[in-house]
């Protein structure tokens, strides 16, 4: 028997980390600290974090839906645009109503409303969930220039309306505390409830579910329908953040959030994912995008990062199904 | 039912000789114009001031959208030409695309007035010149801090992609430093011509390097989205000036009537530049001689001055025609396209 060599090890030791639920990505996410730090003076500072932070909670706040809905073997496309269009509706219900609570309802009940739509294209229809959640941002698209032709501006001046998405709790934005309510809450369902594991098995093997006496289906519904909710709460944060209902804002929001929970581990095919791997990956994109700016490269390359990043987060998905998967 | 047939025939025919009777007096045109892109503010404007300046002269005008789209554009403007429009507008998507378009219509004798973007072979364009506007401001943002103010430090919310929005952001520069000559760009960023794409670089940016002074903004949207990115960040607004570009609708109004920081406006009327190329188009029409590029007026306005030009009453707004028809074009632009 061959005594192992240090390049044994230290072989054995990457493919452990690629290999490894997270390893891959601290691995990353440390790399990117640690070589922006040094490059650049104004990256490690509190103001920074609180940017970068700040910057990740839109995202990850309807990625969290979205790995519950990629663990299920399905997909939505149509966030950025049920995004904006939610945005719309927040600020058009809070003018109308004169109430934050009101307008933060409407915008949360109509992106699940659209999830509900997009649930019954999918389960009832049978239309793959892919083209019927491109069909449905198409929908919105041109919908929300029905519903109206510019930006709704702010009417109401409601003091409060502004901090929503600019004011602070204990030093940290007030969207960064929405964003972690929603991945824990998301963290503990999947791992530590029955319901969590319904989700896993419904993406991982339905009929099996169905034998169980369970209902997939419902399962699904349930992760198109928390998908659309999370988008309207992060509406409510958008439209408070831009001081306006944006009937253009989203554009490409739906890739950067696919991006990143696929290349947090979640796979393509349903069955496998975690929370904690959606944090990790939204953070290494928002701290790729903020890298570039501090560095002044060419800002083209923030829409060209998360592209290879896509691809990169498939090919280790791939390869961690292995070769029997294709 | 013989009978109600031949009447409509006469009475369609008679319609259409008295349409063209009336259009051969430069009268009664019909107009037609194909928009890049009309779910923009910018465009909305653009055209309610086609509209207005259409029926004061008692010419109707007929929209198309081309969405952004070169071969929608392409499309529209071969069914105006069909339905032998007297004239036709067009806001080209792109420059190169629209030659084609305009080739045949020379060759067909119909006039086609352009709209923002000049392109090779065209007759006219009308347009406000870029640079000039982003000077004016910039004048402007230089005498309200004061000649005497040292250090100033700015971040651009540009839009590299586009020449016109270069222009804007070189002239912004230039004109505040004929001003303050120490003023200097610290951030020069990519924002999209969008509010929330603004607000995340503005938002990046300023964590690298928050000492501002003047935020300046290619558009309105640019300009809004920094200054989100700038109350996130819970950075002091006191001493802060943002300066916005556009007039596009409503969005500028109602943060300016805040009396915060965004204390300047680089407006460029798009309803006058709607007027504008209706009578551009009559002129064209009646064989008039017209200049290859026509200019509209932009200035930059304070909250003082802004009502002088558009009344706002928090829902909508509305063009002052007497005082923004008072302003002077200059006969040339400071810099072009080609400049740069």
């Amino acid at each position: 028997m061959r005594d192992l060599t240090d390049d044994d090890r230290s072989g054995a030791l990457l493919r452990r980390v690629f290999n490894s639920e997270y390893g891959f990505l601290v691995v990353v996410l440390t790399l990117l600290v640690v070589g922006l730090s040094l490059a650049a003076t104004n990256f490690l500072t509190p103001s920074n974090a609180v940017a970068i932070l700040h910057q990740s909670s839109l995202v990850l706040i309807v990625a969290v839906g979205m790995t519950f809905l990629l663990i299920t073997a399905e997909v939505d496309i149509s966030v950025g645009a049920n995004l904006a269009f939610a945005s719309c509706v927040v600020m058009d219900v809070i003018n109308q109503t004169n109430s934050v609570a009101l307008g933060a309802l409407a915008g949360i009940a109509f992106g699940a409303g659209v999830g509900l739509i997009n649930a019954f294209v999918t389960l009832v229809l049978k239309v793959n969930s892919l083209i019927g959640t491109i069909a449905m941002m198409m929908a919105l698209q041109g919908g929300v220039y029905l519903y109206t032709r510019e930006a709704v501006q702010n009417h109401h001046q409601i003091e409060i309306f502004p901090k929503i998405a600019t004011g602070f709790i204990l030093g940290i934005p007030v969207p960064v505390v929405f964003a972690a309510v929603v991945a824990l809450a998301g963290w503990f369902y999947l791992a530590r409830t029955r319901g969590g594991r319904l989700v896993f098995a419904s993406g991982a093997n339905e009929a099996a579910v169905r034998l169980s006496g369970y209902s997939p289906a419902r399962v699904k519904f349930g992760a198109f329908v928390m998908t659309g909710a999370l988008v309207g709460l992060a509406a409510v944060i958008l439209a408070s953040l831009l001081n306006a209902g944006q009937p253009t804002a989203g554009t490409g929001f739906e890739l950067t959030v696919i991006a990143a929970v696929l290349l947090g581990g979640t796979s393509l095919m349903g069955g496998r994912g975690t929370i904690l791997g959606t944090v990790l990956a939204v953070l290494i994109l928002k701290i790729i995008d903020n890298g570039i700016i501090m560095l002044r490269w060419n800002q083209d390359l923030q829409i060209i990062v998360p592209g290879l990043v896509l691809i990169l987060a498939l090919y280790m998905d791939q390869k961690k199904r292995g070769p029997a998967h294709g | 039912m013989k009978s109600t047939h031949v009447l409509s025939a006469v009475a369609i025919a008679a319609a259409l000789s008295g349409t063209t009777a009336l259009a051969q007096d430069g009268e009664g045109l019909r107009i037609g114009y194909i928009v890049n892109y009309a779910t923009h503010e910018w465009y909305q404007n653009v055209i309610l001031g086609m509209e207005q300046r259409a029926e004061q002269l008692g010419h109707t005008v007929e929209v198309i959208d081309a969405n952004l789209d070169m071969a929608r554009q392409v499309a529209a403007a071969e069914d105006f030409m069909a339905r032998e429009m007297d004239v036709i507008i067009m806001t080209p998507v792109n420059e190169e695309g629209v030659v084609p378009i305009l080739r045949r219509a020379r060759a067909d004798g119909v006039p086609i007035v352009l709209e923002g973007n000049p392109a090779p072979g065209m007759q006219t364009v009308v347009a406000i010149c870029d640079y000039d506007t982003g000077y004016l401001a910039g004048v402007a943002a230089g005498e309200a801090l004061g000649a005497d103010a040292e250090g100033i430090r700015v971040m651009n919310v540009g839009l590299p992609l586009l020449s016109a929005t270069i222009l804007r952001s070189r002239g912004f520069m230039d004109g505040l430093q004929t001003v303050i000559p120490s003023a200097e760009m610290v951030h020069d960023l990519d924002g999209g011509g969008n509010p929330d794409r603004s607000q995340e670089v503005s938002a990046a940016a300023l964590a690298a390097d928050s000492d501002i002074d003047v935020i300046y903004g290619i558009n309105d949207s640019s300009a809004l989205g920094a200054l989100q990115a700038w109350r996130a960040a819970g950075l002091p607004e006191d001493d802060l000036m943002v300066v916005g570009t556009g007039a596009e609708g409503l969005a500028f109004l109602n943060e300016m009537q805040t009396e915060g920081p965004y204390q300047l406006e680089a407006a460029m009327f798009p309803e006058k530049i709607g007027f504008t190329a209706i009578d551009t188009a009559v002129a064209l029409f009646n064989g008039e001689e017209v200049p290859e590029y026509v200019i509209s007026p932009t200035t930059a306005l304070t909250l003082g001055e802004v009502s002088s030009y558009y009344s706002y009453d928090g829902e909508s707004r509305e063009i002052q025609w007497d005082a923004v028809n008072a302003l002077e074009a200059p006969e040339q632009c400071m810099m072009y396209a080609s400049d740069l």
